[in-house]
């Protein structure tokens, strides 16, 4: 694997407005039930404009932003560390050096199933650090890169 | 093979104050239900029960046994725990000896291992004999480590070669704080201020016409009073917190033998605490203002275990108080990777405008509660101003304590000013699990970044931040960490 800055497979654009979709219909069904409140229990009526109000705003944001979070978040993997940068207002960058990392665990849920897509958490014995989605062979390439130089570390240590 | 042994019946007495440290609120509710006989009665049996007989069960069905292999401890009343603890998996063996158990050469003893459930030790014997933490000891230096080939996610942090556990186990280091010393830390102790809230809370519960009526007798000495009585009860608070520091750190003593440090404190409650170097992650020098008025500095060092929980802060103080000439003379004898003479931390700093920031940003947090209370309570305005002076000086303060560099190419001193208190940082590069660096788009135009190392401490992360330097100071720092794991 190169050393150079990686960005994100594009697909987990997709992933990301279907789950900003999925936030929308999750709050609908909230500010649903908030409603039943005050209709039969009489809660005030300015809490469901104020939920039905988040509900409209919410996703929107969240969708508008997928763009800007594509492009500012990047990771980067060399022979001794895994780097990963997120957002540009505040940006944030960290490094892992390999012989840190404790375990590195595959997680994907339906949406990343389906676009082969997975997402990677690298723990280290006191942080965890996660990459929101990596394709299935890059993604599995890096864990056994990391846990075969995190063995040979930990075999110059002994 | 030995059969179990229970532990000495005294230690039925330390079941019981525990019981009742734990149920104490118990007591307070039965004295609310003297009305009515029933529950009145009721109560009284629960805490019997509670505070005699479930204490007494506890402490007829509590065995363990000490084999060449492991320390194995049966506990349990309803449910039977039976605890396998080999010695390669100890991390901290703690020995707590309340003064009437001395006499009878007994001893608490806990022991913990680096595993990461609950916050318990794995094992409390209440009243052992003081032989059984030697033998323990012993078979833990002495017998090879050959029961742990099972790496656990803690083994990597820091497990050498088992060959180096077979060293000697002869004292190579030792230090004892001198009554003096002892003295100026005792008097420099914050612990007052967590006390004089609890007394100040007490203060407003007392019934208010007795206030009154002293205040009616004396209109013209309202004021006096009323200062005066702040006074005492801040000299009250102040005294309680000196002789509570006084007695918990009477002759400390620490010592290193072979790869383990040991440490001994206390007056009525000797406590002793063994854990072995290796596991050290990263050492803290600390120094709250008072003790820097006074030059006495603490020494801590940050675990990988939770190794002497009910210390400071969760944290093994090696050294309570050297004087600040001293300190790098005294210290590194027990953890050799230490400097040996001050270093020069101007290399990461907070200096000129940058220092601004900091004190805007103490303002910021401390603007907000300050209007609102205010704006509740407008007689304690002025109270409330002192808050934002205190605050903008907080400020100062940090910046003028930022600070740290590279004492060796595997070495990083981070210093930093929180609460009034400086902390010095000395994290070897291999125990650094992470480093991060944050910048927000107007840091960026102003060409600032903030710094965080990542540290294990305890089962939990150590962030130590770094505020405001100089975007390439931090990138230096980051690119260091890069270029030497």
């Amino acid at each position: 694997m190169s050393s150079e800055n990686h960005h994100l497979p594009n697909r987990i654009k997709l992933i990301w407005g279907i789950s900003a979709v999925g936030s929308f219909i999750a709050l609908l069904v909230i500010t649903g039930l908030i409603w039943l409140t005050y209709r039969y229990w009489d809660w005030p009526l300015w809490l469901v404009s104020a939920f039905a109000a988040f509900t409209i705003l919410e996703p929107i944001i969240e969708a508008a932003l997928i763009p800007y979070r594509y492009r500012f978040t990047r990771y980067q993997i060399s022979a001794v560390a895994v780097e990963m940068q997120a957002g540009f207002i505040f940006k944030k960058r960290v490094a892992i050096p390999i012989a840190r990392v404790q375990n590195v665990t595959l997680n994907a849920g339906p949406l990343l199933q389906w676009q082969k897509l997975t997402k990677v958490s690298i723990a280290t014995a006191s942080t965890n650090h996660g990459i929101e989605g990596l394709e299935l062979d890059e993604a599995e390439a890096l864990r056994d890169q990391i846990m075969r130089l995190a063995r040979e570390a930990r075999h110059d240590q002994a | 093979m030995t059969k179990p042994k229970r532990t000495h019946p005294l230690g039925l007495l330390l079941h019981i104050a525990k019981s009742i440290r734990d149920y104490w609120y118990l007591l307070i509710l039965a004295l609310t239900l003297y009305r009515d006989p029933f529950w009145f009665a009721l109560c009284w049996a629960v805490i019997v029960f509670a505070i005699l007989i479930w204490p007494c069960i506890r402490w007829a069905t509590l065995s363990y046994r000490v084999t060449p292999e492991a320390i194995e401890v049966n506990s349990g009343v309803v449910v039977r725990h039976h605890e396998h603890i080999p010695y390669g998996r100890i991390q901290t063996v703690q020995r707590k000896q309340w003064f009437f158990l001395a006499p009878f050469k007994l001893e608490e003893l806990y022991i913990e291992t680096a595993s990461h459930d609950d916050n318990k030790p794995e094992a409390r014997l209440a009243a052992v004999s003081t032989s059984l933490a030697g033998e323990i000891e012993r078979y833990r230096q002495g017998v090879p480590a050959a029961t742990t080939p099972a790496a656990t996610a803690d083994d990597v942090l820091g497990d050498t070669d088992p060959e180096a556990e077979t060293a000697e186990f002869s004292v190579t280091a030792h230090y004892r704080i001198d009554s003096h010393t002892l003295l100026k830390f005792a008097v420099t102790s914050t612990g007052f201020i967590p006390l004089l809230l609890i007394l100040l809370a007490i203060y407003n519960k007392i019934p208010r016409n007795w206030t009154d009526t002293l205040i009616d007798d004396a209109t013209h000495l309202a004021l006096i009073v009323l200062v005066g009585g702040g006074l005492v009860i801040v000299l009250i608070a102040w005294i309680g917190a000196f002789l509570w520091t006084y007695m918990r750190y009477y002759h400390f003593d620490v010592t290193l033998q072979g790869h383990q440090l040991e440490t001994a404190k206390g007056l009525f409650q000797r406590n002793t605490i063994t854990a072995p170097l290796k596991r050290i992650q990263a050492v803290r020098v600390k120094q709250n203002i008072f003790r820097q008025w006074l030059h006495i500095q603490t020494v801590q060092v940050l675990l990988a275990s939770k190794a002497a929980s009910k210390d400071d802060d969760d944290d093994l103080v090696i050294l309570p108080a050297v004087p600040q000439s001293q300190l790098y003379d005294v210290a590194p004898p027990f953890v050799s990777w230490l400097p040996h003479h001050t270093p020069d931390l101007s290399d990461l700093n907070v200096a000129d405008r940058r220092k601004w920031y900091l004190v805007r940003n103490a303002l910021l947090v401390a603007i907000v509660p300050v209007a609102l209370a205010s704006f509740l309570l407008p007689h304690w305005m002025w109270a409330f101003a002192l808050i934002l002076v205190i605050a903008y000086f907080q400020g100062l303060f940090a910046a003028r304590q930022t600070g740290g560099g590279l004492v060796t190419p595997t070495l990083l001193a981070l210093q930093t000013g929180h609460v009034w208190t400086k902390e010095t940082y000395y994290v070897p590069v291999e125990t650094i699990q992470s480093v991060r660096l944050r910048q927000s788009i107007w840091m960026k135009k102003t060409g600032l970044m903030h710094l965080i190392v990542n540290v294990r401490h305890g089962n939990k992360n150590q962030a130590i931040e770094l505020r405001y330097l100089k975007a390439d100071q931090a990138q230096r720092v980051y690119d260091w960490y890069l270029h030497t794991v």
